[in-house]
């Protein structure tokens, strides 16, 4: 009787871990069946090249995936850099009130909600970029940079923080020993060896930026056209998705935004796959 | 003991009476009803929808009125499909629209569509001809209107907006929409843009007008509910609450209440031009 | 220049540090100084009295009550279909996987926890739409759908929290109760699941503060701006983060955006709550269960 029970349940082990899988295939196959249409007949390379303008028959994500580029890579150029100097602030220059203060807020910071810095972005920073930059309305790439920059930078941090501190202690003593400063510890020991931390970290951030929705829907002004400057309004793929998906349908519109869908899909696995690639889970799930 | 139960009772059910009274009238109809309305689309006619749902929810707690936006388009296709009892929409269902769902229209209020930008703007007023420049991307500097020396920032609306088709029929005689203009989701957001953006321009339902948008005149007419009602402003629409068939049961009660006088006092009173 | 690279590190990442704390200090400081004045009974129940409100006798119209009351119900039930499937599978990963299997199932599941949400939003919207042609007419974008499509979302965490606190066991635990004559599932059951426990409770309490905040998912399916509390499984519901952003476009007056503000209050103060048990539960939390897209 016990036998049987525990054999069951272990089928139900099975089965939750099948049932799981089978979610992540089937999204894409949902995905994929839907917007094959646009996919069939040499119309795939229109997609990817033509303008959005429905009421002309053109239903190109072209200035989406461009938006959606431009935005989240942006992003990364500004948290990369500031994620990098949070962290060696926290994990080597200071070890005192700073570092702890600032750990604790990056920790806090993991929880506040995207919406909440569309929110604050939309009364806050809009009108300060639109009045300090006086080029356009100040929904723009720019403002949803900044605050998916904040957005990102957190986990980023903690990323970071979490490899220089997994380096063994004894590579750096050794520097310790003969004279040389925390700094020089840490430039020529600790970083050399983290840097499949800080590329995980990377590409996960980059990952994060690529599929935030709110942020960008809320404040990057979702103009349909490929942003020429950091002050030109821009629609990434997701708004993209949040603006059209209630459209007929059966129509060209609807179906385009499962193209968009798949591109977010490609473009996330991708990362994923070049984080496994580069440091196996082992590494990152620590 | 008792008796405080029962005075607490008794002035609980004389407040609840009282509230009833207050509500009583063309909302008697909903008194013994019990169920769901699902409406979405026009975004211009949600004040009103949510005011209508607030009094028959709170006149009787059984019923419950679901309001989402999203646009005219989808107010149409979703209670085509089903998904909703009704949806509304701000330009008539095309033929092939109510050919294929079977649609039944019900045009409750009259309503403009008036060019706004914001209070700090000096502009008032522009010809169709410099309408069309602004939007196409042509005039981009509020100089050239008059204005301040500050590039001008489009806000429009998409695709299945109702507004939008309206707009762009009748007040751009189907002119292009520069690429740069700025996406807002419904007539409340387009209100909300304007109101935040002192060089934005846009367009809105007249209804939804109040100070924290100024109303430009078009081609020297104002949108206003005078104007639109005389005819005299030419960006006019209906705006309309469409069924699946005929509408039965709590469904056709709510339809029928916004023409009662008590549901078109209430569209006069959020803007609109009643139909009555 | 190396000497320079020396000299420029710790004064480029004290103004890094420096630059974060404002902008968050900004930025939360502006939410609060806004909107304190909004919170309030008020905020919440409107004009009804708040008993009314709790025993449904009568619904609350300018007030945050039917939204917060749909971001629980929301969130409790993501959390009871994504518990014992994410558990379950999270075991069957850590104990019983091997190989080939395993691997595969790994990517599967990293692929999942990388997919933007407005896309599991999107998968949601679109099967209600199949079965709403194909299976009956009567199944729309409700509270359900949203539930399940949340779940989705967040399987991955718990299913990876799991296997993560049950592989951390050391081996000797993990074979003290087999050497005893316990069974494989017993083991896992009475040993391994008490022994990891911390760190499955805060993964889950993760899960519970991303559905919280979760806003592109719900967009798709179902959440309305009006709708009062939910009275069932498939009626469509007004959530807490929705009514963020449809205050932060639509507000009609200063009044309705104050509410705005008090909602944001509240929500960061449910979501704060949330991390701050998941740090305080395990010390160390692990890094890739707070990885969202």
């Amino acid at each position: 009787m016990i036998r049987i029970n525990e054999k069951t349940i272990e089928k139900f082990f099975f089965l939750s871990a099948f049932f799981s899988a089978l979610v992540t295939c089937s999204i894409f196959a949902f995905l994929f069946v839907l917007g094959l249409p646009l996919f069939s007949g040499g119309r795939f390379f229109s997609i990817i090249t033509q303008p959005w303008a429905p009421h002309l028959g053109h239903f190109g994500i072209y200035p989406m995936i461009a938006g959606t580029l431009a935005v989240s890579l942006l992003t990364m150029v500004v948290a990369f850099p500031l994620s990098l100097g949070c962290a060696i602030l926290i994990s080597v220059v200071d070890r005192g009130k700073m570092s702890w203060l600032l750990r604790k807020t990056v920790e806090m910071m993991t929880g506040v909600p995207t919406v909440i810095y569309g929110f604050v972005g939309i009364f806050l920073l809009v009108p300060l970029v639109r009045e300090i930059f006086e080029a356009g309305s100040g929904m723009c790439v720019l403002s949803a940079v900044l605050m998916l920059t904040l957005l990102v930078s957190p986990t980023m941090i903690l990323f970071f923080c979490d490899s220089f501190e997994r380096v063994p202690r004894s590579y750096g003593d050794a520097v310790l020993a003969v004279g040389g400063t925390e700094i020089q510890k840490f430039l020529y020991v600790t970083l050399p060896h983290s840097w499949t931390g800080i590329v995980i970290g990377f590409t996960l951030s980059l990952g994060r930026a690529l599929g935030d929705t709110l942020v960008a829907l809320m404040i990057a002004g979702n103009a349909v056209q490929v942003p020429g400057s950091l002050f030109d309004s821009a629609r990434t793929l997701t708004s993209h998705i949040a603006l059209v998906f209630a459209a007929d349908y059966n129509s060209m519109e609807f179906k385009a935004i499962f193209a968009c869908g798949i591109f977010l899909y490609l473009f996330t696995t991708i990362l994923v796959c070049a984080v496994r690639l580069v440091g196996g889970r082992r590494k990152m799930a620590g | 003991m008792k008796t405080k139960l029962s005075v607490v009772i008794c002035i609980a059910a004389m407040a609840l009476s009282l509230c009833a009274a207050a509500f009583a009238g063309d909302l008697d109809a909903f008194k013994s009803e019990k169920g769901e309305i699902k409406i979405a689309g026009g975004t211009a006619h949600i004040p009103v929808m949510k005011e209508a749902a607030a009094r028959i929810m709170g006149l009787n707690p059984h019923i419950q009125i679901s309001i989402a936006g999203g646009g005219s388009g989808v107010g149409i296709k979703q209670v085509g499909e089903g998904l909703v009892d009704i949806g509304n929409s701000g330009r008539k269902a095309k033929d092939e629209e109510v050919s294929k769902y079977g649609l039944k229209m019900f045009k409750w209020a009259i309503d403009g569509v008036g060019i706004v930008v914001n209070p700090a703007n000096s502009v008032r007023s522009l010809t169709q001809e410099q309408l069309m420049a602004v939007f196409a991307g042509k005039i981009s500097n509020w100089k050239e209107l008059g204005g301040e020396d500050r590039g001008i920032n489009l806000y429009t609306r998409d695709e299945s907006s109702g507004t939008r088709a309206v707009f762009w029929k009748k007040a751009l005689s189907k002119g292009d929409i520069a690429s740069s203009a700025n996406f807002v989701v419904s007539n409340g957001a387009m209100k909300g843009a304007i109101s935040q953006d002192p060089y934005g321009i846009g367009y809105v339902s007249v209804g939804h007008i109040d100070e924290s948008v100024a109303p430009v005149a078009f081609n020297g007419v104002a949108p206003s509910l005078e104007n639109v009602k005389d005819g005299k402003y030419t960006i006019s629409r209906g705006l309309y609450s469409n069924t699946k068939g005929e509408p039965a049961g709590l469904v056709k009660k709510f339809i029928d209440y916004l023409f009662t006088d008590e549901g078109q006092e209430l569209v006069a009173r959020k803007g609109f031009v009643p139909v009555k | 220049m190396r000497k320079f690279v020396e000299k420029i590190v710790p004064l480029f990442s004290w103004m890094c540090g420096i630059v974060l704390l404002v902008a968050i200090a900004g930025v939360l400081g502006y939410l609060f100084l806004k909107g304190y004045r909004s919170l309030g009974l008020k905020l919440i129940f409107g004009t009804t009295p708040p008993l009314d409100a709790f025993l449904m006798r009568r619904p609350v119209f300018n007030g945050l009550f039917p939204a917060i009351v749909g971001t629980f119900s929301l969130v409790f039930l993501a959390i009871c279909w994504a518990i014992p499937v994410g558990m379950a599978a999270g075991i069957y990963l850590a104990e019983y996987a091997q190989g080939k299997t395993k691997q595969i199932l790994d990517l599967f599941f990293d692929v999942m926890a990388g997919l933007p949400s407005v896309v599991v939003g999107l998968f949601g919207f679109s099967v209600t739409v199949f079965l709403n042609r194909n299976l009956s007419g009567r199944i729309y974008p409700c509270l359900f759908i949203s539930s399940i499509a949340l779940a989705f979302l967040v399987l991955p965490y718990i299913i990876r929290t799991t296997q993560i606190a049950l592989e951390g066991l050391p081996g000797s635990l993990r074979m003290t109760a087999l050497a005893l004559g316990a069974s494989r599932l017993q083991n896992i059951v009475r040993v391994l699941l008490p022994q990891s426990l911390s760190g499955i409770i805060s993964g889950v309490i993760l899960a519970i503060g991303r559905c919280a905040e979760d806003t592109a998912v719900i967009m798709l399916t179902g959440v309305v701006a009006s709708a009062g509390v939910p009275r069932s499984l498939l009626s469509p519901y007004e959530a807490l983060p929705f009514y963020i952003y449809y205050i932060s476009s639509q507000y009609v007056d200063q009044e309705e955006l104050a509410t705005g503000y008090g909602a944001a209050i509240i929500l960061l103060f449910i979501c704060l709550v949330l991390f701050g048990l998941a740090f305080l539960i395990k010390k160390r939390v692990n890094l890739y269960s707070l990885y969202r897209a």
